[in-house]
C-alpha cells in the first residue's frame, strides 16, 4: 500500500514544485522571510512560487527584550485574511498538508 | 495600504486609483494622493476580496500552467 | 546576464508634469513635479523637497530643486492633488518616520 502512494507520487513529482500541485485545494503551510508563517488554503501558484490563498492565517514572530531581565521575549501576533496573494520572493518554504507526507 | 487595482504589468507592479492608505494616521504621507504606481518587487501580499476570485478556476488554470511547464 | 527591472513605459505616462509624492525603499518621502522617467524607474523630479516627518514637531520641508532619483530606491509613485495637498497643514502633521523596505 506505502509502496503504491510512493510510487504514484515519484511518478507525478519529477520536479520540487510538482509536490506543491498535489496541494492545491489543501491547506498548506508556507514559511516567509522576515520570521512571518502562513497557513491556507493554496488556490494557485507559478514557478516563482506567487501563490493566492484563501482562510489564510498569518503568524508574525517578533523578539522583545526584557527591560528589566533582558530575557528574550517571543511574541506572536496573528491576523486572518479572506484570500491573499504572495508575492514568491518572500517565501522560504513550502510544507504540503500533512496527510500526503505522512504516506511518503 | 489599499486602493482599487486599476492594471498590474508583467512584473506585478501595480496601479492603483481611489488609494486609500489604511491606518492614515500613522501614514499621512499619501493624504492628497489618489493614484499611484507601486514597485512590483516591494510588494509583499496583495490583499484580495474572497467573494470575488473564482477559486475553481485559479486551480485549473494553475494545473494548466503547471502541464504547460512539464512538457518545456 | 544581470537582472534588470524593467516598467510599462506606459505606466508613468500620464504623471508626467504632475506633481507627485515619491516614497523610497530608505522610507523617504519626496514631493516634486515629475519632468521624466526610463524603463528603470530612474526619475527626474523639478522644484522636489523631501518631507521629513517627525512625531515631536510639525513635517520639515528640505527644498531640494531639480533632482534624479535612481529606480532601485523608488517604492511609490503617487500623483499629488495639488487642491488637497494646498489645504494639508504641514505644522500639524506628525507621524513616525516610515520604516526602510525590508526583503
Amino acid at each position: 500500500m506505502a509502496d503504491d502512494v510512493e510510487q504514484s507520487i515519484s511518478a507525478t513529482v519529477k520536479e520540487p514544485v510538482d509536490l506543491i500541485k498535489l496541494s492545491l485545494d489543501e491547506r498548506i503551510y508556507v514559511k516567509m522571510k522576515n520570521d512571518r508563517e502562513i497557513t491556507g488554503r493554496l488556490h494557485a501558484y507559478d514557478q516563482h512560487l506567487n501563490m493566492v490563498l484563501g482562510e489564510v492565517e498569518e503568524t508574525i514572530t517578533t523578539i522583545e527584550i526584557d527591560e528589566e531581565t533582558y530575557e528574550e521575549v517571543y511574541k506572536t501576533t496573528k491576523r486572518s485574511i479572506p484570500m491573499l496573494f504572495v508575492r514568491g520572493d518572500g517565501v522560504i518554504l513550502v510544507s504540503p498538508p500533512l496527510r500526503t507526507t505522512a504516506n511518503i | 495600504m489599499c486602493g482599487t487595482l486599476s492594471s498590474v504589468d508583467q512584473y506585478l507592479n501595480l496601479k492603483l486609483k481611489e488609494v486609500t492608505v489604511n491606518d492614515g494616521e500613522k501614514h499621512p504621507h499619501m493624504l492628497s494622493v489618489s493614484n499611484c504606481f507601486i514597485r512590483g518587487s516591494v510588494v509583499r501580499y496583495v490583499q484580495l476580496p474572497a467573494d470575488e476570485v473564482d477559486t475553481q478556476l485559479l486551480q485549473d488554470a494553475t494545473r494548466n500552467e503547471a502541464e504547460k511547464n512539464v512538457s518545456r | 546576464m544581470k537582472f534588470r527591472y524593467f516598467i510599462n513605459m506606459a505606466a508613468l505616462e500620464s504623471y508626467v508634469n504632475h506633481t507627485v509624492g515619491i516614497i523610497t525603499a530608505d522610507g523617504r518621502h519626496f514631493v516634486g513635479t515629475l519632468k521624466g522617467f526610463d524603463q528603470s524607474l530612474n526619475l527626474i523630479l523639478d522644484d522636489s523637497h523631501e518631507r521629513v516627518y517627525s512625531t515631536t514637531q510639525g513635517v520639515e520641508q528640505v527644498v531640494l530643486g531639480l533632482h534624479i532619483i535612481r529606480g532601485d530606491n523608488v517604492v511609490i509613485v503617487g500623483e499629488v492633488d495639488e487642491a488637497i495637498d494646498s489645504r494639508i497643514d504641514f505644522s500639524k502633521i506628525r507621524a513616525e518616520p516610515l520604516p526602510s523596505i525590508v526583503h
